[in-house]
């Protein structure tokens, strides 16, 4: 492998290492949950990226083949971790704030997690337990 | 025929009443009675060579390893006794067809006898100890059913209960007396067991053998002090009295008495414990005997009181002694059985046993009247009737033992002379009274004839003995002794002392007789123990002993259980630790590397801290978590994927169903215990952990004792699974009939789970979740857009790797159970996303049939190879090419690793159903849409239209 491959490879670990503290350094010393949210960000995107991109260029440098199999821990990456990011934000706003004090998301609409008709939206009613319930189990 | 066919039919015939009984009530005797007959007709046609002095046997391999074989064999006493159960039953049968009420399942009843009479045939004709116990634990259950017929009665039950925990313990007893002396023998064949007398006789077990038999002899023959059970069984219907305890069960302990006395007589133990507890018992039941006003009680005590007498003779250990004893037990078959049949004639007609409302029967019942005198008198011991000969014989033996013995035995004698007349003259004799229950006349002759037949015997055996049964006595009393006995059977012996001592016996018995009234007044006033108070006392202090040790062990809190058994281990293996020697391990350790020290700080870190935070259960859960992806991480390092993976999905798996199932409960662990409590807990779980740590060092520091199987699995894994997948061709073939154990285990639990959830639903439970309030804020927008979108375009691919890891698991990391949770989670996650009922109402297969499919394809692989030949799940592997795909190797253990992939997508599935109803029930409504909030809809979105 060329001089000038290993130090593109150790330059991208070495980032992506300093991204990842970065990332865990800022999730402990940032005040409140949202803020914090930024932290991880970094190390998912950039720190796990670097370390990606350092593994496909170690493949195609070392083995002399294009390696996929970090393409799609991108894809995944890039599917999970806005759903738990969501998720994170949704928990705090329940527990931590109060919708009044929070800025309106739109003209017409409240946030979703606040709409006052609450978790009644799009339901029917819950069948009795022990009639069609038990039934459709079998 | 042969003699194990002549055993098992009576059991074979055992299935035949049920269904004949559908063709009436004669219909169903007949077809009992043909059994009966054929058996004994079986045994009629080796008679003649059994008198000739042989001995038939029949010999199967059953579990040889045991020492447990099938061996049959007739001799004399083998075949005295199968006459006495196959003939009485035959008499028995007739007798019940008429005696039995229409109201009485009858095909049950001769179910029941059938059963009973095979067990007993086959105690007398086992020619294996083994063999014989299994029979007589046989009789101890078929009796059970016999004597407890009339379930609506509790004294039947009751009666029944106290015979089988008798009979039962004695049984047990008896087991370990019959295997120390296969044991010394070296062998469990009886004929064996015979032949070595002297060596027996002279074990230092000789003694420990002889009262654990004797304890099974005496519980199953009612010798003192196991005599009080037999009265208690009278509740019985009277055929099975007379049969019980005339002819076959009480009389097992003596045939294994007999059987077994060459070996075991002829000692001061012997004639000590058989001969001071039969003549004990035989004072005992006549004194009783005399004092029982019921018919049947008092017949009871009188069968009590002649098997106390041929126990005697038996424990005499002369031979004179021998032929006494099979003589009566001829005599006392045949009068007991007909005095037994009499009995329950006067019940049948008079409607009453008890005596005190009896009398005046002759010109009423002549028929009867004359059955019941001569088997009484033969009781009684009058000349002309077969049983005077044997009581000579008995009263002869006793006096030529000592003084003693003959006292007492004159005593009993008088006794029986004393309860025989009262049966007769105070139930027959006397004047017609106009008070009986219903007015008595003789029975039709199905109800007389079988015991009329038997009193005909009483005659001729009294009259001509040595003519009628004096050859058929030699070759029994031979097969008693091992010898050739001089027996003599004659009707007058001369002016002999057993002459005046049934003189004084037969003037005594009527001089008690006269004073009966007094005497019973006397009787009823004296204190005396009550054997039913005492066992019934007894059998509640051991349940209760019992109740107070399990509840004090399992109190239904768990960890109670689990420090008893923590502490109990720990125990153990200190124990055994201090006493054995322990040197250091000369293993020499790898070096440490960084990462295993970090995993191990990690874990250590997490169990730290789950300890502290465990009563915050959603903390505990995520620290729980961490420990699962620090071990799945371990097996990463080890070179482990395949458990790596599993761990990795099973963690996911596990934490999702609970936390789904901690939504309904409490999110905090309340503190219930004392701080002492907490302590000593925490001693325990210390010591543990202490205890296995130094276990798993003490074996890593040194080398293995055996050579471990992974290099056999390593080597064969391709050669004989087809499989480079170590660890995956274990699973399946090596080692499948665990997995297929384990996929049924895991079945069963999703079913309990899925019966627990209905079970709750049912229950006080389902108010409370209906009226739950949700103890923390509802989100408003509960399936997001994101997550569904997510989870719509990870189905497919993660469908995708379930199959990859399926199809690829025999030779490459992965397999069934994998690939079952990989599919599991890819569709828990769509549950997520959707809600449940939305996703459910998407799909349509049955999770109960996806388990029972699961199971059944894993089972009917294993016998797709028996079938073919081979040991069950054996399996097979060929390369195979389907287009378009590339070559495949495919092993047919692929099939039953479908079957486990089934079982675990259904378990798991199963389980999140069983939690989602509890949601439905606590309010959760069904989405009508995939999402909460849809921007392409207008206003708002997936609103049902009102």
């Amino acid at each position: 492998m060329a001089l000038w491959m290993e130090i593109l490879i150790s330059a991208l670990l070495v980032l992506a290492g300093l991204f990842a503290i970065v990332g865990s350094f800022g999730l402990i010393r940032l005040p409140d949950p949202m803020t914090r949210l930024h932290a991880p960000t970094k190390a998912t995107t950039l720190g796990i990226g670097g370390v990606l991109i350092a593994s496909m260029v170690y493949f195609w440098a070392a083995e002399g083949r294009v390696s996929a199999h970090e393409l799609l821990i991108t894809l995944f990456l890039f599917l999970s971790a806005p759903i738990t990011a969501l998720f994170i934000a949704k928990v705090h706003l329940h527990q931590s704030e109060k919708p009044e004090a929070l800025p309106k998301p739109g003209e017409a609409v409240d946030w979703a997690s606040f709409a006052p008709d609450g978790p009644a939206r799009g339901v029917r009613p819950a069948p009795e337990a022990g009639d069609g319930d038990a039934a459709r189990q079998g | 025929m042969s003699l194990a066919l002549i055993a098992a039919l009576p059991f074979l015939g055992a299935l035949l009443p049920g269904v004949m009984i559908r063709a009436g009530r004669n219909a169903c005797a007949t077809v009992t009675g043909s059994v009966t007959a054929l058996a004994l007709l079986g045994i009629l046609l080796h008679a003649p060579a059994v008198m000739r002095g042989e001995v038939v046997t029949a010999r199967f391999e059953w579990i040889p390893a045991l020492g447990l074989n099938a061996t049959f064999m007739l001799d004399g006493l083998g075949l005295l006794f199968s006459l006495l159960i196959l003939g009485i039953g035959l008499l028995i049968i007739t007798y019940a067809r008429f005696y039995l009420a229409k109201s009485d399942p009858m095909g049950q009843f001769y179910t029941y006898l059938l059963l009973f009479q095979g067990a007993m045939v086959g105690i007398v004709l086992s020619d294996n100890v083994l063999l014989l116990l299994i029979f007589w634990e046989l009789t101890s259950l078929s009796s059970f059913l016999l004597i407890g017929y009339w379930r609506h009665l509790p004294e039947g039950r009751q009666g029944a209960r106290m015979a089988l925990a008798v009979t039962g313990m004695g049984g047990l007893a008896m087991i370990g007396g019959m295997l120390i002396l296969g044991n010394i023998a070296g062998s469990y064949d009886l004929s064996v067991i015979l032949t070595q007398g002297d060596a027996i006789r002279a074990d230092p077990l000789y003694l420990p053998a002889l009262i654990l038999i004797l304890l099974g002899a005496f519980t199953k023959s009612a010798q003192f002090p196991f005599h009080f059970w037999l009265p208690h069984a009278m509740a019985a219907p009277t055929p099975v009295s007379a049969y019980l305890h005339s002819a076959t069960m009480v009389k097992a302990g003596l045939f294994l008495m007999a059987r077994l006395w060459p070996v075991l007589s002829g000692t001061d133990a012997w004639f000590w414990l058989v001969g001071g507890a039969g003549l004990i018992t035989m004072v005992l039941g006549a004194v009783i005997a005399l004092f029982k006003d019921d018919l049947k009680a008092l017949l009871a005590f009188s069968t009590v009181s002649h098997l106390g007498l041929i126990t005697m003779l038996l424990g005499l250990g002369t031979e004179f002694g021998a032929v006494a004893a099979v003589f009566h037990i001829i005599n006392h078959a045949t009068f007991k059985a007909a005095l037994f049949m009499t009995a329950g004639i006067v019940d049948h007609e008079a409607h009453t046993r008890d005596i005190r409302r009896l009398g005046g029967l002759r010109a009423l019942m002549p028929v009867t009247f004359v059955i019941a005198a001569i088997g009484s008198l033969s009781m009684a011991g009058i000349p002309a009737f077969n049983g005077f000969l044997s009581k000579e014989m008995m009263l002869e033996a006793a006096w030529d033992t000592g003084t003693g013995f003959a006292v007492l035995a004159t005593l009993g004698a008088l006794f029986s002379v004393g309860y025989s007349l009262r049966y007769l003259v105070h139930t027959f004799l006397g004047p017609v009274r106009d008070d009986y229950p219903h007015t008595p006349h003789d029975p039709g002759p199905g109800l007389w004839l079988p015991p009329a037949f038997l009193a005909v015997l009483v005659v001729v055996i009294g009259l001509v003995p040595q003519a009628a049964v004096g050859g058929f006595v030699k070759v029994v009393a031979g097969a008693v002794t091992l010898g050739e006995p001089t027996v003599y059977l004659k009707l007058w012996h001369g002016l002999v002392p057993a002459l005046y001592m049934s003189i004084a016996a037969v003037v005594g018995g009527a001089i008690l007789l006269a004073l009966h009234g007094g005497l019973s007044r006397a009787w009823d006033a004296a204190p005396r123990p009550e054997a039913k108070a005492i066992f019934d006392a007894l059998v509640d202090a051991c349940a209760r002993a019992a109740r107070g040790l399990s509840d004090g062990l399992h109190d239904g809190a768990v960890s109670r259980y689990l420090a008893i058994m923590t502490a109990a281990v720990l125990a153990y293996g200190f124990w055994a630790w201090s006493g054995g020697e322990h040197t250091p391990g000369l293993r020499i350790a790898t070096p440490l590397s960084p990462v295993p020290v970090i995993f191990a700080a990690l874990l250590a870190v997490a169990s730290l801290a789950l300890v502290a935070l465990h009563r915050r259960r959603f903390v505990a859960l995520v620290v729980i978590s961490i420990v699962g992806l620090v071990v799945s991480m371990a097996f990463v390092h080890f070179s482990a994927p395949d458990l790596a993976l599993t761990q990795l999905t099973v963690e996911v798996v596990t934490i999702i169903l609970l936390l789904l199932a901690l939504n309904y409960l409490p999110k905090a662990t309340p503190v219930e215990t004392t701080a002492a409590r907490r302590l000593l807990d925490g001693a325990i779980a210390l010591g543990a952990g202490i205890g296995v740590a130094a276990l798993t060092w003490a074996f890593l520091s040194r080398d293995r004792a055996l050579p471990a199987i992974s290099d056999y699995h390593l080597a064969n894994s391709y050669e004989g699974g087809g499989g480079n997948n170590v660890v995956n061709v274990i699973l399946v073939d090596f080692r499948g009939f665990d997995t297929m154990g384990e996929i049924i285990v895991l079945g069963i639990a999703a079913l309990v789970i899925f019966a627990l959830v209905d079970g709750l639903l049912r229950g006080p439970a389902s108010r409370w979740l209906a009226n739950r309030v949700p103890d923390m804020p509802q989100a408003g927008d509960r399936h997001p857009l994101m997550m569904v979108v997510a989870t719509r375009i990870a189905l497919p691919i993660a469908l995708a790797v379930a199959v990859f890891i399926f199809l690829r698991g025999h030779n490459e990391p992965g397999g069934g159970f994998i690939a079952g949770l990989v599919a599991a989670i890819a569709l828990l996650m769509q549950y997520m996303a959707s809600g449940f009922a939305w996703s459910e109402s998407r799909q349509h297969f049955d999770y109960h049939g996806v388990i029972a499919l699961g199971v059944a394809i894993a089972v009917l692989t294993g016998v797709a190879s028996l079938l073919l030949g081979w040991n069950f799940l054996t399996s097979t592997n060929e390369y195979v090419t389907v287009w378009p795909l590339s070559k495949v190797h495919l092993a047919s253990a692929i099939a039953f690793d479908l079957g486990v992939f089934l079982t675990v997508v259904g378990s798991v599935m199963l389980a999140l159903a069983s939690l989602s109803r509890i949601g439905r029930r606590a309010g959760e409504g069904v989405n009508l849409t995939p999402m909460d909030i849809d921007p392409e809809a207008p206003g708002r979105a997936g609103k049902e239209p009102h």
